[in-house]
């Protein structure tokens, strides 16, 4: 009998569900696949056809949390925004769709997003990666930039990036208010380095 | 730019500032040694964060703020020995150096210093407009972080929340900015928010005060002055709490009949939270605007007025000290109404702290020296008259005589009268020079709800009648609440 290209999908939707719900429950590294498959349903070989591990269903998730943060995030931004303002929404409304996931999302992201050099690197993570820093390109060049930065300039802004998702994941404060200033903090940082006027700006605050 | 290039120092700008600073007649008679202090620390270039950016060192208001911090910490040790002296300048540089990092704190001093950009005598002319411009600080929230807090708070954005919702503040408040907006019902409204992650920063930032004092610590005053710094804690953490500032609107909006001239904008409790409160919006202007259309002699006299009932009315009925009565939190209604705005930082006194300030008063009023002299003993954490001593007693004496003036005259009081003024001024500025400021915390808000005041109507050259509109009051509040004494 085949299965439908429906009942795959509702499948598919059923083992992401269930193994959002035990990462949250037990956390990723102590939730097994074995448990997974047994939660949704499915035999475990069914299910490894489905996604090959664990780090690929968490990183499933968060690929498509950031799609819709992506889609949010056009949908909120008025055109009025400056640069350091449209990137802060931009990964405002990244961060808020990811907010269900943010319990069990630290080794996920460590593993997935890591920047160290890596046997196997993580395919979904690399697509995530590459993906964001399209959306920020393209955000650059609404600003008047004619020019995508170099590799170094998207180094810093991805380190920048890694490092506010780290904090985010662990952060304790009411709202993760202080994740909200450290955004803040490394947008203005980035913009400053991307429009080389890091050093003028610098000088005229001490004046 | 290394950092060694920046301590060059530009002889303008060191003069500039001196000019600006308190002078300790005893070590710095010219101010000169105090500003090299703060441009040396200011120099160094410490780090700041994204909310305080705008509280750099670098800027002349905040190199004048720390000057005013300073010369407070100095004023502490200036009978110690020379010994003893230079290692409380060592602790001296540590605590200015630090307080460039310290951003709430920063800011709080600052509110210092719009207060003293009202005692144009005091401060040089034109410091006072730098002063006064801080008012009107440029916010540092921009709009999508504003959305982002709106989402945490309501679950909404602004412009879903009301029909119409200014992206740009029009002011900046203590903690946070305020926006102008419509709602849907149509009226007009003024949103206050709250910078993200202000009460933690006051808690860390008081936290590391009381560590860096504890050297400075020369005298058996030290654990007052901790006290007081709680009693500061205390207020500042309060007026993080917008729920907290809602209440107090609300009491005090009652006190008002339309007669009375005094709008105390109502508060929208569907559009408010612990971070965000949404009021009527008040039009009119601030006092720096009345002031610069020259108004009569008679518009500045109404004013005064207003400003006299309206905390007199809140002091008597409500027992409480509005203890930050700094311009902005007053509003020159077209209709020629007073506005009040702003009651974050309400000090209200406890059943017995106010039956002490009735025991005050009413040794005052009815001459008995002997026992106003015991209350202020008291008041000064004294046993009695004689642990206290009589220059001391004399020095606290004089304040409260000078607090007391306006009570005794009948007839129009002018607060426009330099000579009084001045005398303020001068028993308050002795008691900091003698390190006379032993006493119940309460009295930092009393000073400064106080003095705030009269400033304000000093500034306006206005007048009133102070003591028929205490009668009325005072009558008022007992007919309210029976059991209140008569002075």
């Amino acid at each position: 009998m085949r299965i439908s290209e429906q009942a795959k999908q509702a499948t598919r939707l059923r083992i992401l569900d269930k193994a959002a719900e035990l990462f949250c429950a037990k956390g990723f590294d102590d939730s097994t696949t074995r448990e997974i498959a047994l939660a949704a349903g499915v035999a475990a070989g069914t299910m490894f056809n489905y996604f090959p591990s664990k780090e690929t269903m968490a990183m499933t998730m968060v690929t498509e949390a950031l799609r819709q943060g992506l889609d949010e995030f056009r949908r909120r931004r008025t055109n009025e925004e400056d640069l350091t303002e449209e990137l802060f929404l931009f990964i405002a409304s990244g961060l808020r769709r990811l907010q269900p996931l943010r319990p069990f999302l630290g080794p996920v992201l460590e593993r997935s997003l890591s920047p160290f050099p890596r046997k196997a690197v993580c395919q979904e993570g690399e697509a995530a990666r590459l993906s964001h820093l399209a959306s920020v390109q393209e955000i650059i060049g609404r600003h008047g930039f004619t020019e995508a930065p170099d590799y170094a300039a998207m180094t810093i802004y991805w380190s920048l990036y890694l490092g506010i998702l780290a904090f985010w994941t662990n952060d304790t404060s009411p709202n993760q208010e202080e994740s909200q200033a450290l955004i803040d903090y490394s947008l203005r940082v980035f913009v400053q380095v991307i429009s080389g006027t890091g050093e003028e700006r610098g000088a005229a605050y001490a004046c | 730019m290394r950092a060694d290039q920046v301590t060059e120092t530009d002889p303008a700008r060191l003069e500039m500032l001196r000019r600006a600073l308190p002078k300790e007649r005893a070590i710095d008679p010219t101010g000169r040694q105090l500003a090299q202090l703060v441009t040396r620390i200011a120099d160094q270039r410490v780090p700041v964060n994204s909310f305080t950016r705008l509280w750099n060192l670098g800027s002349l208001q905040a190199r004048v703020t720390a000057g005013y911090l300073a010369y407070w910490l100095r004023s502490r040790f200036t009978d110690a020995d020379e010994r003893q002296r230079l290692k409380s300048e060592a602790h001296l540089n540590a605590a200015v150096k630090l307080f460039g990092t310290m951003g709430y704190l920063r800011g709080a001093v600052m509110k210092l210093g719009q207060m003293l950009a009202n005692l144009p005598e005091v401060v040089p002319e034109e410091f006072g407009e730098v002063l006064a411009a801080l008012h009107f600080e440029a916010p540092p929230m921009h709009f999508a972080m504003v959305r982002e807090l709106f989402l945490d708070e309501f679950g909404r954005e602004p412009e879903e929340l009301f029909a119409s919702f200014d992206r740009k503040a029009f002011a900046a408040a203590s903690l946070g900015q305020v926006h102008r907006a419509r709602l849907k019902s149509g009226e007009e409204v003024a949103v206050k928010i709250q910078y993200p992650g202000i009460a933690r920063t006051i808690r860390a930032d008081l936290r590391s005060l009381r560590l860096l004092l504890q050297p400075l610590c020369l005298t058996s005053n030290w654990q007052n002055t901790l006290d007081k710094l709680d009693d500061i804690e205390q207020m500042l953490l309060q007026e993080t709490d917008y729920e907290q500032e809602a209440c107090f609107s609300r009491q005090v909006r009652e006190l008002f009949a339309p007669d009375d001239g005094i709008v105390v904008p109502r508060v929208h409790n569907a559009y408010s939270t612990k971070r965000v409160l949404t009021t009527d919006f008040l039009p009119g202007c601030h006092m720096e605007r009345f002031l610069a259309n020259n108004p009569s002699q008679d518009e500045r006299d109404h004013y005064t007025t207003l400003l006299t009932i309206a905390t007199m009315r809140a002091y008597y009925r409500l027992h409480w000290f509005m203890a930050d009565p700094h311009p902005g939190n007053f509003i020159f209604m077209p209709d020629g109404r007073l506005g009040l705005i702003d009651f974050g930082c309400t000090r209200a006194m406890t059943d017995d702290e106010w039956s002490r300030i009735q025991e005050l008063e009413g040794a005052h009023h009815k001459g008995d020296t002997e026992r106003f002299n015991q209350v202020i003993a008291r008041a000064s954490l004294y046993e009695s008259v004689e642990a206290m001593g009589a220059e001391q007693l004399a020095a606290v004496r004089r304040n409260v005589l000078w607090n007391m003036e306006p009570w005794l005259k009948e007839g129009l009081f002018d607060f426009g009268d330099r000579e009084f003024f001045m005398r303020g001024i001068d028993s308050i500025m002795d008691l900091t020079r003698k390190g006379y400021t032993r006493g119940c915390p309460l009295y930092l808000w009393s000073t400064r709800f106080v003095l705030g005041g009269r400033a304000i109507c000093y500034r306006m050259q206005g007048r009133c009648a102070f003591r028929e509109i205490f009668r009325r009051e005072h009558a008022a509040a007992i007919a309210a609440a029976p059991n209140m004494e008569a002075p």
